[in-house]
């Protein structure tokens, strides 16, 4: 130890510190040693987790062999790409014989959203019904209804996961395939944390599984008396993350590197459960989730950062629906306002339902305030699909959004007017029943 | 901004009344793991979407939580649980690994198990949302999301206009050539659900909350488990 002071100890402490505070004297090697340990202890990527977090997916594996469930499992076959998540945990992600497992505000609302991604799996050479599915036998999560009114509860949460995700293990006895073939790809940001939370609540509590087993045995929905669980729970723009460089090589034909894009990521998707969020090193420092982020800078878009990324949009559940003021407020407040004034963005891009719902749809309610702002707001995928020469109408479906969508389209040297007859034109066909489809809709038909 | 959904005057309750909301609350499976201790740090709050507009605190929710003030929290659920967004950025943000939105669930659910007015005032433009749910496994529909529901979505809320049948036929995904459901859910599925909603305890819940939604609904799941089961006979009829 070195006997140089770096401070007197003579009780007078340090400024800002108050008199109690007493210096440690030490070297300054001796102190880069120390806080070189307490940042290797702290950074979160190295964080002794001890007993603090457990990876719920060992635990699976325990249960598994004690003979209580079992666990769908990512294999060879799903083609699956391994990403780090929040601490540096691996997570992997099928790329094949995905069975969609659809959101009720997408398909409701932002219909561009599902059949953006279905497109995109078509142009990569996926064959439908044999490396995606996309059918008619689920139910939504139900957990928009629950976090907006408190109608359900956890063993109602638990049995529509175990019911949905047993279908998916099911589901390609149907078209001659074996048990697993699909896995289930989420849609919803909202549906994928709350399904990472029923599953978590599943594995820690035996009492819940005691109770949704005997739902799941009425239903038929157990396999050999046990339940099925995912070993991975996985969101759809968590595909969009490991596939990017393969979107935008093989299939990119439009150039979007002078667009300004700025990215709201779910909060559903990284803080619930955050441990299995994806973080990599490469995108934003790995100090953000790189979903979303990811695919625009793959394409070689501007992506702009802006001071309340973090915060949520405002959708709110049931605040959407019945309490819209707040709603409003928020997201022209906190995300429309600022992303325009901090980043004068092209377009922002969001990977989930809600959220893209609420800051599409309450811009043009902000002038009742002098808030006189806008700004295109649209899904990662469907930011994607447009670079990569989809229909703005009959592909990425944005007849369907508020915010003017048609600004950035064009910015892409893509004529919306012409898109836009040549759709009205197409709806003329689709009532005379000449309609084109992405898959065979004999496909979705469940027996 | 006010807390939402403001109820006329006090709740009244017993002290007997109001502890075994508590007791409920505690009991449930989730409450240990979502409530670990409180330093009072305030995270939670600061970064609370609904704590900008309302008067609202999930920092206040723990600390009554977790000292377990029994009339506080009986105050706390007439008004303010309903203002929180479940967001869960507090969760993510908790030193203690609490979930206050989490904890805010529960108590949501508890106040629907004692069928509190303030949760029936709440809830009641939520109405048309959950006959929608229970009935589909749909959250909302298209037919639900027309201009004339949302004036506030301005007048450009879709870019080409024309009967919604005919916009929804040219989705080219057939599971969602829909205007009642979001997508089209096979009966089985339907049928399925319903005995979820029975086994669980939500249709129970529903009809502590709202009756004559709870009959509808009723009425609604008897008609689609007769068609189920005629599809069955049909089936098995064919050679």
């Amino acid at each position: 130890m070195s006997t140089t002071l770096q401070h007197p100890s003579d009780g007078s402490g340090i400024a800002g510190h108050g008199a109690f505070f007493q210096p440690t004297n030490l070297s300054p090697a001796d102190a880069a040693k120390a806080t070189a340990w307490v940042e290797k202890h702290v950074d979160r990527r190295t964080l002794g987790l001890g007993e603090r977090m457990d990876d719920v997916r060992e635990h699976m594996w325990q249960l598994e062999k004690e003979g209580e469930i079992i666990v769908h499992r990512v294999t060879d076959a799903h083609r699956p790409v391994d990403v780090k998540t929040l601490f540096g945990w691996n997570k992997k992600i099928p790329t094949l014989q995905l069975w969609h497992h659809k959101s009720c505000g997408q398909c409701g609302n932002i219909p561009g959203y599902p059949t953006a991604l279905l497109w995109t799996m078509n142009k990569l050479g996926h064959v439908p019904g044999r490396d995606y599915l996309d059918e008619t036998d689920q139910t939504s999560c139900t957990a928009w209804n629950y976090h907006g009114s408190g109608i359900g509860n956890l063993e109602s949460l638990a049995a529509v996961f175990l019911r949905n995700f047993h279908q998916a293990y099911v589901s390609g006895k149907q078209h001659g395939h074996e048990l697993g073939h699909f896995f289930p790809l989420v849609h919803c940001g909202t549906s994928y944390g709350n399904y990472k939370e029923v599953r978590k609540y599943l594995i820690e509590m035996p009492q819940l599984r005691e109770r949704v087993k005997k739902i799941l045995a009425k239903l038929g929905r157990l396999v050999d008396g046990k339940l099925v669980i995912p070993e991975e729970i996985v969101h759809y723009s968590e595909w969009v993350h490991v596939m990017r460089n393969r979107i935008a090589s093989e299939l990119q034909t439009i150039d979007v590197s002078h667009l300004r894009t700025t990215v709201h990521t779910a909060c559903h998707y990284y803080k619930m459960v955050h441990e299995d969020a994806i973080y990599d090193d490469t995108v934003l420092g790995g100090n953000r989730t790189a979903v979303g982020t990811s695919i625009a800078q793959a394409l070689g878009a501007q992506v702009i950062d802006y001071s309340t990324w973090y915060d949520c949009c405002g959708f709110g559940f049931r605040h959407i629906i019945s309490e819209r003021e707040f709603t409003r407020s928020f997201t022209m407040d906190r995300k429309i306002k600022v992303a325009r004034e901090e980043a004068n963005a092209d377009v922002m891009l969001g990977i989930d339902t809600g959220c893209i719902t609420t800051m599409d749809k309450n811009q043009w309610i902000g002038k009742a305030h002098g808030q006189n702002y806008s700004m295109p707001i649209m899904a990662d995928i469907q930011f994607a699909a447009l670079a990569c020469g989809a229909d703005p109408f009959k592909i990425v479906q944005l007849q369907w959004h508020a915010s003017p969508c048609e600004e950035v389209v064009e910015k892409m040297g893509v004529s919306w007017l012409a898109a836009k007859q040549n759709f009205e034109a197409y709806l003329k066909e689709v009532e005379a029943g000449r309609i084109e489809y992405l898959y065979d809709p004999a496909l979705a038909i469940s027996k | 901004m006010a807390a939402p959904a403001a109820t006329a005057g006090k709740p009244t309750a017993s002290y007997a009344e109001m502890c075994e909301v508590v007791e409920d609350i505690k009991s449930d499976l989730r409450y240990e793991h979502e409530l670990n201790g409180c330093l009072n740090c305030g995270i939670c709050t600061a970064t609370c979407p609904s704590a900008h507009f309302y008067d609202f605190s999930p920092r206040e929710i723990v600390q009554l939580l977790w000292t377990e003030n029994v009339e506080q929290i009986y105050d706390a659920m007439q008004e303010k649980i309903w203002a929180c967004a479940q967001c869960m950025t507090c969760a993510a943000r908790c030193p203690f690994k609490n979930s206050p939105g989490g904890l805010i669930a529960i108590m949501r659910e508890v106040s629907i198990k004692h069928g509190m007015q303030s949760a029936k005032d709440v809830l009641r433009p939520f109405g048309r949302v959950m006959l929608k749910l229970i009935t589909t496994g749909n959250q909302l529909s298209p037919d639900m999301i027309q201009p004339d529901h949302f004036p506030d979505w301005g007048p450009n809320i879709q870019k080409v206009q024309g009967d919604l049948k005919t916009l929804r036929m040219a989705i080219p995904v057939r599971t969602l050539q829909t205007t009642a459901t979001a997508w089209e859910v096979s009966l089985k599925t339907s049928v399925e659900m319903y005995t979820i909603w029975e086994m669980t305890g939500v249709l129970k819940s529903l009809e502590t909350m709202d009756e004559n939604l709870y009959d509808v609904i009723e009425d609604f799941i008897d008609e689609k488990r007769e068609e189920y089961e005629d599809q069955l006979a049909e089936q098995s009829d064919k050679p």
